[in-house]
């Protein structure tokens, strides 16, 4: 069974041996050692740059690594595939006239961006020009971008796509745990755990490498994969490693209080724990009362022997009763929804009553999915917050970091709106609140966003949208300038990863043509809109200030410098200036509230998604990811190899159903929401209920997932509910000949 | 049933808070209070009192037969603690009557309380039939309706050799396994003739109680109970309605409920098994007056069941909150259909909803009979959505049907495939694999991939690795790659490593060098490839 899960031992073998006959064979040839472009998994590589006419060459090879364990998936493998790629934007464009991009000079460009942005703010206010960022971003360029948001422009309007991402988990997280760190324990810590329950995530597709982690736990029956579909992550759990619970679309929530109640029912929980380290449990006890197992599976299909299962093996596997430990991890599939944020909150608290978080081998996390996911959710570019995790509204906050920016407190704007309230605003006038102008970085969201027709519509009203990319895509389409930016092998930075380890990106190839960094981008802009302080322009800098910024916040980086964040294996923050060595497992004595005890908090779930099926809109729609492809997929569309695995959006519809729709493999389906509707081929599995469709989001037009989805959110965190809503399916009436 | 656009007074006074009584702590009048509280909107005042005659805190009590069971912490039972200051709880305190001119209610202490609305969530008794021996009631004879009840049967149970449960409905069936769980030997009679008559048709109910003397449960349809015979006032024997007199030391009676609806008779509300209630769940006579739950009798009966009256507090809660007129409250499909019903027993997994398969005109029904499994699933499809199912002895199956059911998600061509578990994917083997198919998913490397890869030279999973990645992701397809090479070995082995054994792990350029070395073209003869047939018999398969 070692094959399953354990990395091959042959490879990092071979790739060092490669990387060495490549740098044998050309004494020129040099190699740098940085992590992947994609994921939150940031798996590490060593890139090999060999010297050639047109352009140095560069070859990707995987580097041992404590998370990837020196593999790296078919994304990793080809990211070089876009350094020298022939659609790379190369110059600064401007649209004319005619309605065309034109070259232009950066001087040109950035004096048009500033003087357009002095004059709406003028007549708008400064609030009617917003910025949209990206969890792609290096540290220190979402530092910065917060940064140039409130003193550049003094603007609220901040938000990023994040929000799409890890909202829920990061409100549940810092109101039940006092602090939001994905994974606040290092992930090779799964291979000794007993149980893992998993919800809604798919990380055999989305970050492979990950599950050579699970091998431990599926080696010993305990892996519990809770997805309406038989993901490739679900079919882990097959010939007894564990159990695929599938459940109804959106009905998490609900099989988390029926858990908790069949470990209050039988007595299961760790009343020691709970009584020394939380606060809440009595509601929470409470709560759960109306959730007996029979209910529960009638309201998530889940079968009452699954649940007991699933009770027994977590109880059997919590420290408390001398287990070797458990892990209960949450991803998209659970988090998307209007309860994402409860759903998150009930499972940490049936984390806290099986007694795991902050134990040694046990724990609570959610799996961050973009690159800086994490890093980029605690310095500046959400719209209720600044470095270090701190909160805008509070007067300490704003009185440290106007410190360090050198300004009064009272020049950083308040609070913004959340992402799908911002894009709501777009195009909308100045007097009801609209954003007349838009700064877009590192972000695709006439792909990502919710009802992103809506979007699309309203980016195209805007007086003014300025969009940075390395690549042209559906955002730029719609953009009056274009500013092409460097991308991870071009540039020096930190990103934080899923468990919260600081890694270094290094620069290995120049960029291309007139490419520039975004923080010289950001500065010069700056200068020109007579920011009352100066914008560093190199990333050691920016990591300097960055620290002091997040110096004693939630997220304290202050002992951070380049060098640390590309030591051996990395570090985990916090790491205050006086414990440089930062911090694995968090939470060993204390949680990060004041009084050290983690809170738990009674939840209750909702009759059923925000947008239900009905008599005209039978089915769910769930839509999510594939191993090929990333978020909107601008830049791995652009792979030849990635592209041929994943050529484009599907359908995935159970045979059945297809049978009732009328409609056979490979045919093109239609389907329908009441917001939009796409056109994509069928793809038959059983791997997905009958009730339910799945499309990857990953790709614009007719095949766009995102003209379907809902843009009802999550009170609390403001994520859309991107996992469920009702659809109708027809076949599709046949393409016009052209 | 008529549906009459409802339109009832607005109760909101004009000024001060609406003062809402609601008068029972069971789970329906919770539910009630806990939605009032919850949806009350900011600054429109609202002030609640709310009275329990038990001296409990609100509990869950449709889980004392899981209790009985073992299966569930007494202690575990209770619902949350609504504590705010719009509310003002009164436990352990009876009514005793109500004022309707005055608009008040007199509690037992003497305490008047006022009211703008008055809601009646007093739930009903356990019905105690009317048997010679059961007055005065004797001890050891039980009804399973309260805490106190559960405390009750469970000590009545501890050294109990033989318990008589009398009623053969989903409660009596319920105590009767979960006594049998405890290891007391159970009879459990049923004058009417078949087991849950409300909820099953004939012949599910026939497996029902072969599937209970399975368990070893003593089940007497037929049979009821004569006479209670009782010594030094405890109960020693019954006296069956057939004539046998067995021995017992614990009576179980479980032969129905009878809506509270006393107070309200004796206010001059129409009463009829419950108070009397329109759709709006006002009582006809007093738009005051609401009742909601098992006291309850609204248009469409009443059910006995939990969900339902949730549902009729939830919709309440509401209407009494709302300015306007609110929309009409969402009722049952048809009079006759069943709402979601299932059994809370171990080891027998029963649900039933909506329409029966013996009375679906111009429904489609559908039935699996498996006797020998102690299985019987029926459903009824109509207009493309499942009206109704009856599930017995299919606990995998259950759940999906019940979900389908409320969802009223389109049902299959062929209504047959709800009722057959998915299919086994038939295991991949190398030799019938698409070319296409993904061997390698982190990397997109397909089995014509590896092929190709074979093909130039590569004889080893390292080699294949190393040409195409296949295996370094996440590292799970490495037994299938294995598998292929080893395939590919068998059917088209490079001339040097014809008939090597087994994995092999050496290096390719030894291999070359070795290969380079031998074997002039066309001295060998390679059989001819066919990938997509099958196996020769010689060689092993891969499919897991």
């Amino acid at each position: 069974m070692t094959v399953l899960g354990s990395p091959p031992s042959s490879v990092p073998a071979a790739a060092s041996t490669s990387s060495d006959t490549a740098a044998g064979a050309d004494p020129a040839a040099r190699t740098v050692d940085t992590h992947c472009p994609y994921c939150a998994l940031q798996c590490a590589m060593t890139l090999t740059v060999t010297p050639a006419p047109g352009g140095d060459r560069v070859e990707v090879a995987p580097r041992d690594f404590p998370t990837s364990q020196g593999g790296l998936c078919q994304k990793g493998w080809t990211a070089a595939a876009l350094l020298d790629h022939p659609d790379r934007l190369l110059f600064p464009q401007v649209r004319g006239d005619d309605g065309e991009l034109h070259r232009a000079t950066w001087d040109e460009a950035l004096e048009l961006v500033a003087s357009r942005i002095d004059a709406i703010r003028t007549a708008d206010g400064p609030d009617a020009v917003a910025v949209f960022g990206g969890g792609g971003l290096t540290n220190e360029k979402a530092y910065t971008l917060g940064k140039f948001a409130r003193l550049a422009l003094r603007t609220a309007m901040i938000d990023y796509n994040g929000r799409f991402c890890m909202s829920s988990a990061a409100a549940a997280g810092n109101r039940s745990l006092g602090i939001d760190r994905g994974m606040p324990f290092p992930l090779p810590d799964l291979q000794g755990a007993d149980a893992v329950l998993l919800l809604g995530s798919n990380v055999a597709d989305t970050m492979p490498p990950f599950v050579a982690h699970l091998e431990g736990v599926r080696r010993r029956g305990g892996l519990v994969v809770v997805d309406p579909r038989t993901s490739a992550t679900a079919a882990l759990t097959e010939s007894g490693q564990g159990l695929h619970l599938r459940t109804l679309p959106g009905a998490d929530q609900v099989l988390l209080l029926g858990l908790l109640h069949l470990l209050v029912a039988e007595d299961l929980v760790d009343h020691a724990y709970l009584a020394d380290r939380t606060t809440g449990w009595e509601d929470v006890r409470r709560a759960v009362a109306t959730w007996w197992p029979q209910r529960v599976a009638d309201r998530t299909g889940v079968p009452e022997a699954q649940l007991r299962q699933t009770a027994h093996l977590l109880a059997a596997a919590s420290p408390g009763r001398g287990g070797r430990g458990a892990y209960v991890l949450t991803g998209r599939g659970a988090e998307q929804h209007v309860d994402g944020t409860d759903t998150v909150t009930a499972a940490i608290n049936l984390a806290l009553a099986l007694g795991l978080p902050g134990r040694v081998g046990s724990g609570y996390g959610c799996l961050t999915g973009q690159g800086n996911g994490q890093g980029g959710r605690e310095h500046g570019q959400k719209s209720d917050q600044l470095p270090g995790y701190r909160l805008i509204a509070d007067p300490a906050a704003r009185a440290h970091v106007a410190g360090v920016w050198g300004v009064d407190a009272e020049v950083i704007p308040g609070p913004g709106v959340p992402a799908v309230e911002l894009l709501s605003r777009l195009g909308r006038p100045a007097a009801e609140g609209g954003v007349r102008a838009l700064m877009v970085h590192g972000s695709n969201p006439v792909v990502s966003a919710p009802d992103a027709g809506a979007v699309a519509a309203g980016l195209a009203s805007l007086d003014l949208l300025v969009v940075c990319d390395l690549v042209p895509n559906e955002t730029t389409a719609l953009a009056d300038v274009v500013l092409p930016v460097t991308q991870w092998a071009e540039e020096d930075g930190t990103m934080t990863n899923l468990e919260g380890r600081l890694l270094r990106r290094r620069r290995a190839v120049d960029a291309p043509g007139e490419v520039r960094d975004e923080l010289h981008v950001l500065a010069d802009l700056a200068a020109r809109l007579a920011c009352p302080a100066p914008l560093a322009r190199e990333a050691a800098e920016v990591t300097a200030e960055l620290a002091a910024a997040s110096a004693g916040g939630r997220a304290d980086y202050g002992a951070l410098t380049l060098e640390r964040a590309g030591s051996d294996t990395g570090l985990h923050w916090p790491m205050p200036a006086g414990a440089p060595e930062g911090t694995p497992r968090l939470f060993l004595d204390r949680f990060a509230h004041p009084d050290g005890r983690a809170r738990m908090i009674a939840t209750s779930p909702p009759t059923g998604p925000a947008d239900d099926v009905r008599a005209d809109r039978p089915y769910y729609l769930a839509t999510g990811r594939v191993l090929a492809q990333y978020q909107s997929g601008a830049q791995t569309r652009r792979v030849t190899a990635l592209s041929r695995s994943a050529p484009g959006a599907h359908v995935e519809i159970h045979p059945q159903t297809a049978r009732a729709v009328g409609v056979g493999d490979g045919d093109r389906v239609l389907v329908a929401s009441d917001r939009g509707q796409l056109t994509a081929p069928v793809r038959l599995t059983r791997s997905i209920r009958p009730d339910t469709v799945f499309v990857p989001f990953h790709w614009p037009g007719e095949g766009r997932a995102n003209s379907l989805t809902t843009a009802a959110t999550d009170p609390v965190s403001g994520m859309p509910e991107f996992k469920t809503c009702a659809v109708s399916l027809a076949p599709a009436p046949p393409e016009e000949s052209l | 049933m008529t549906h009459n656009p409802t339109v009832h007074p607005v109760t909101r006074p004009p000024a001060g808070p609406l003062r809402v009584v609601v008068v029972g702590a069971g789970m329906v009048g919770h539910r009630l209070v806990e939605d009032l509280l919850r949806q009350d909107p900011p600054g429109a005042g609202l002030a609640v009192h709310w009275v329990g005659d038990e001296a409990y805190a609100a509990y869950n009590r449709i889980l004392l037969s899981e209790v009985l069971a073992d299966r569930h912490d007494l202690a575990a039972l209770e619902l949350p603690r609504l504590t705010d200051p719009r509310l003002t709880t009164h436990l352990g305190v009876p009514v005793r009557r109500i004022d309707r001119a005055a608009h008040r209610v007199e509690l037992a202490d003497g305490r008047r309380l006022a009211y703008d609305h008055l809601v009646l969530a007093t739930g009903a008794d356990a019905v105690v039939p009317p048997l010679p021996g059961l007055t005065p009631r004797p001890r050891r004879a039980h009804v399973l309706r309260s805490v106190d009840d559960a405390r009750d049967v469970l000590a009545g149970s501890l050294g109990a050799h033989h318990a008589v449960v009398l009623g053969g409905g989903l409660l009596g069936l319920e105590a009767a396994t979960a006594l049998r769980r405890r290891g007391v030997a159970v009879t459990l009679l049923q004058r009417d003739g078949q087991l849950a008559e409300a909820q099953l048709e004939r012949r599910p109910a026939e497996l029902l109680a072969a599937t209970l003397r399975d368990l070893g449960i003593d089940v007497r349809c037929d049979d009821g109970i004569a006479e209670v015979l009782v010594d030094g006032g405890e109960v020693v024997a019954v006296r069956t309605c057939a004539g046998d007199l067995i021995a017992t030391d614990l009576l179980l009676l479980s032969t129905g409920a009878r809506p509270r609806d006393a107070l309200a008779a004796e206010a001059g509300l129409p009463v009829r098994r419950g108070v009397v209630v329109g759709d709006d769940l006002r009582s006809p006579a007093d738009p005051r007056i609401s009742a909601v739950g098992d006291c309850a009798a609204p248009p469409e009966g009443g059910s006995g069941l939990v969900a339902p009256g949730w549902a009729q507090a939830s919709w309440l809660a509401a209407d009494l909150l709302a300015s306007g007129a609110s929309p009409r409250r969402p009722v049952a499909q048809s009079p006759t259909a069943r709402p979601l019903t299932r059994l809370k027993a171990a080891g027998v997994d029963l649900v039933v909803m909506g329409e029966r398969a013996d009375g679906a005109p111009g429904g489609r029904s559908v039935t699996v009979d498996d006797p020998a499994s102690r299985r019987s699933v029926s459903i009824v499809v109509r207009d493309g959505r499942l009206v109704g199912v009856t599930c017995l002895g299919a606990p995998d199956l259950s759940p999906s049907l019940s979900v389908a059911w409320e969802r009223r998600t389109p049902t299959p061509v062929d209504p047959l495939a709800l009722l057959l578990p998915e299919a086994a994917e038939e295991e991949g083997n190398p030799a019938l694999m698409p070319g296409d198919t993904a061997v390698c998913r982190c990397n997109g490397v397909t089995k014509r991939d590896v092929v190709s890869a074979w093909d130039a030279g590569a004889d080893s999973v390292p080699d294949v690795a190393q040409a195409t990645r296949a295996t370094t992701g996440c590292g799970g397809c490495r037994s299938l790659v294995c598998g292929l090479v080893d395939w590919l070995r068998e059917v088209d082995p490079h001339p040097s490593a014809a008939g090597a054994p087994g994995h092999d792990d050496r290096s390719s350029s030894a291999r070359q060098a070795v290969s380079q070395q031998q074997a002039p073209a066309g001295e060998q003869i390679v059989p001819e490839r066919q990938h997509d047939a099958p196996l020769p018999a010689t060689s092993a398969s891969y499919g897991a």
